[in-house]
C-alpha cells in the first residue's frame, strides 16, 4: 500500500501478514457469480494476492474469511479491490489487514536498534551583519554632494532647534507671569464677591400665639312645629296597630 | 576331578535358569493426534427479558445471540452437533414448566462451498439439535437463538437464569 492509497506516509518495516474479509453476496442460486478480493502489486505486475469465491449454482452465504499471507512489506501492496463477475452483487463488505511492524528495519527508528547511528548535531548558520549584502549596500557611500547637503541641513536643523528652545524658555517665563496675574485677579474677585451666610444662620424668628377671633353668640332657635304634627300621626298609627291585638 | 564337578555345577545352574525364567521387554509406541476440528465461542449470548414470563436472545429485546465458530481442517472427517438449550442449567425454583424454542443457523462461512451446509443439515431432539456434515475444510460461524417462556404466562421469579447452547465436533 503506497502513500496515495493509505493516505499516510508508509512506514518502512510494516509487513502485512494476512487479510480478514467479509461480505454478503446477493444472488439467485441458479446465477453464475464470482467474487474476488485482491490487491494489486505496487510494482505494477499482477496482484500481491487474489482470493476468489465461486457462487455459481450455489446458494448465497455470507463469507467471512481469514487469509494468511507471507510477511509482505506494505510498500509492495498496491490498490485493493473486490471484483465480481456474473449476475449478483455484494453488501456489507469489509477488508481488514493484519500486520506486524519491524521497528529496526530502519535502524534510525529506534536508538535501541543494532545499527542505529546517532544523528549529527545540526549546523547552525551564524548571521554576520557585516556579510549581509543589504547592510553593505545600505552603508555604502553613494554621492558626496548628497552627504554635504545632509550636513548643511543638519546645521540648519540645529540652529532652528536652538531658536525654538529659546522661544520656549521665554514663553515659559511669560506664561508664569500670566498665571500669577490671573491668580491675583481671581483672588480680588473672590474678595469682592464674598457673601457671608452667617446672617441667615443666626436669624431668630420670634414665637407668636394666634388666638381664635371668631365667637358665635346664641340667638335662640324655635322648635319645629311640623314635627308635632308628624308625632301625632305617628301616635295614631301606633294606636291603630295596637287595636288589632285587642 | 574337583574342577570337573565345579564346572558341571555351574553348567547345571545355568541350564536351570534358562529353563525357568522368561525374558521380556515393554516398548512404548507413542503417537499424537492433532485435533482437526475446533469449536470456539465467538460471541457470548445473554437473555433479554421483554416481559415477565419470557427470556430471549433476540437483540430487539436486549438479548444477544451467541455465535459459535467451528473450524475443520479436514474435509469429510467431522460433523458438528449444535443445539439450542431446552432447560436452564441454573435458575431460581420454578413452579411452572418452561417452553423452549430456538433455532440454529449458519451466519457465515469461509467458503462458498459451504453454502449447502444448512440445507444438508439434519434436526434431532425435537428440532433442538442440528447436525452439520463438514464436507469441506474451512470455518463456519453458527448462531443459536433461544427463547424460554414460563408456563401460563406466569412471571419468572427474580434471579439469575443460565442456559447452555451445546456445540460439539465429532468424527463422522
Amino acid at each position: 500500500m503506497t502513500t496515495p492509497v493509505l493516505g499516510v506516509t508508509v512506514q518502512t518495516g510494516l509487513d502485512v501478514s494476512g487479510v480478514i474479509y467479509s461480505y454478503k453476496p446477493i444472488k439467485e442460486k441458479a446465477d453464475d457469480f464470482t467474487v474476488t478480493v485482491q490487491n494489486e502489486n505496487a510494482a505494477g505486475d499482477g496482484y500481491i494476492f487474489q482470493d476468489t469465491e465461486d457462487f455459481s449454482g450455489k446458494s448465497a452465504i455470507n463469507i467471512r474469511k481469514v487469509l494468511a499471507l507471507p510477511y509482505t512489506p506494505i510498500e509492495q501492496f498496491g490498490k485493493g479491490s473486490i471484483a465480481t463477475t456474473g449476475t449478483g452483487s455484494i453488501e456489507d463488505a469489509s477488508v481488514i489487514y493484519m500486520y506486524r511492524f519491524d521497528a529496526c528495519r530502519n535502524p534510525q527508528n529506534d536508538p535501541s536498534c543494532p545499527d542505529y547511528i546517532p544523528p549529527l548535531p545540526p549546523k547552525i548558520k551564524v548571521y554576520d551583519a557585516l556579510d549581509d549584502e543589504s547592510v553593505k549596500l545600505a552603508s555604502k557611500e553613494t554621492d558626496k554632494d548628497l552627504i554635504d547637503d545632509d550636513e548643511d541641513s543638519k546645521q540648519s536643523n540645529e540652529e532652528e532647534k536652538e531658536k525654538d528652545r529659546l522661544e520656549t524658555m521665554l514663553g515659559i517665563a511669560a506664561n508664569a507671569f500670566t498665571i500669577a496675574n490671573g491668580a491675583t485677579q481671581s483672588s480680588l474677585i473672590n474678595t469682592m464677591n464674598f457673601l457671608s451666610m452667617d446672617n441667615y444662620y443666626l436669624a431668630r424668628i420670634p414665637t407668636q400665639i394666634y388666638k381664635e377671633p371668631l365667637v358665635l353668640k346664641d340667638q335662640g332657635m324655635s322648635d319645629n312645629r311640623k314635627v308635632l304634627r308628624s308625632l301625632s300621626n305617628d301616635r295614631l298609627h301606633q294606636t291603630m296597630i295596637e287595636e288589632q291585638y285587642k | 576331578m574337583k574342577k570337573i564337578i565345579t564346572i558341571g555345577l555351574i553348567l547345571g545352574l545355568t541350564g536351570c535358569s534358562l529353563l525357568t525364567s522368561k525374558v521380556q521387554a515393554n516398548t512404548n509406541i507413542t503417537g499424537n493426534v492433532q485435533s482437526r476440528c475446533e469449536v470456539v465461542t465467538d460471541i457470548t449470548g445473554y437473555f433479554g427479558n421483554p416481559n415477565a414470563y419470557s427470556l430471549t436472545t433476540a437483540p430487539a429485546s436486549n438479548g444477544q445471540v451467541p455465535q459459535i465458530r467451528v473450524t475443520s481442517t479436514l474435509a469429510n472427517a467431522y460433523k458438528a452437533l449444535i443445539s439450542y438449550p431446552t432447560s436452564f442449567s441454573s435458575s431460581p425454583s420454578l413452579s411452572n414448566s418452561v417452553t423452549w424454542s430456538g433455532a440454529v443457523a449458519i451466519a457465515s462461512a469461509s467458503s462458498s462451498d459451504m453454502s449447502g451446509y444448512q440445507a444438508a443439515s439434519t434436526l434431532t431432539n425435537n428440532g433442538a439439535m442440528r447436525t452439520y456434515y463438514l464436507t469441506k475444510a474451512g470455518t463456519m460461524y453458527v448462531t443459536v437463538t433461544s427463547t424460554a417462556t414460563h408456563g401460563g404466562n406466569k412471571a419468572f421469579p427474580g434471579g439469575q437464569y443460565v442456559a447452555v447452547a451445546q456445540a460439539s465436533c465429532i468424527a463422522q
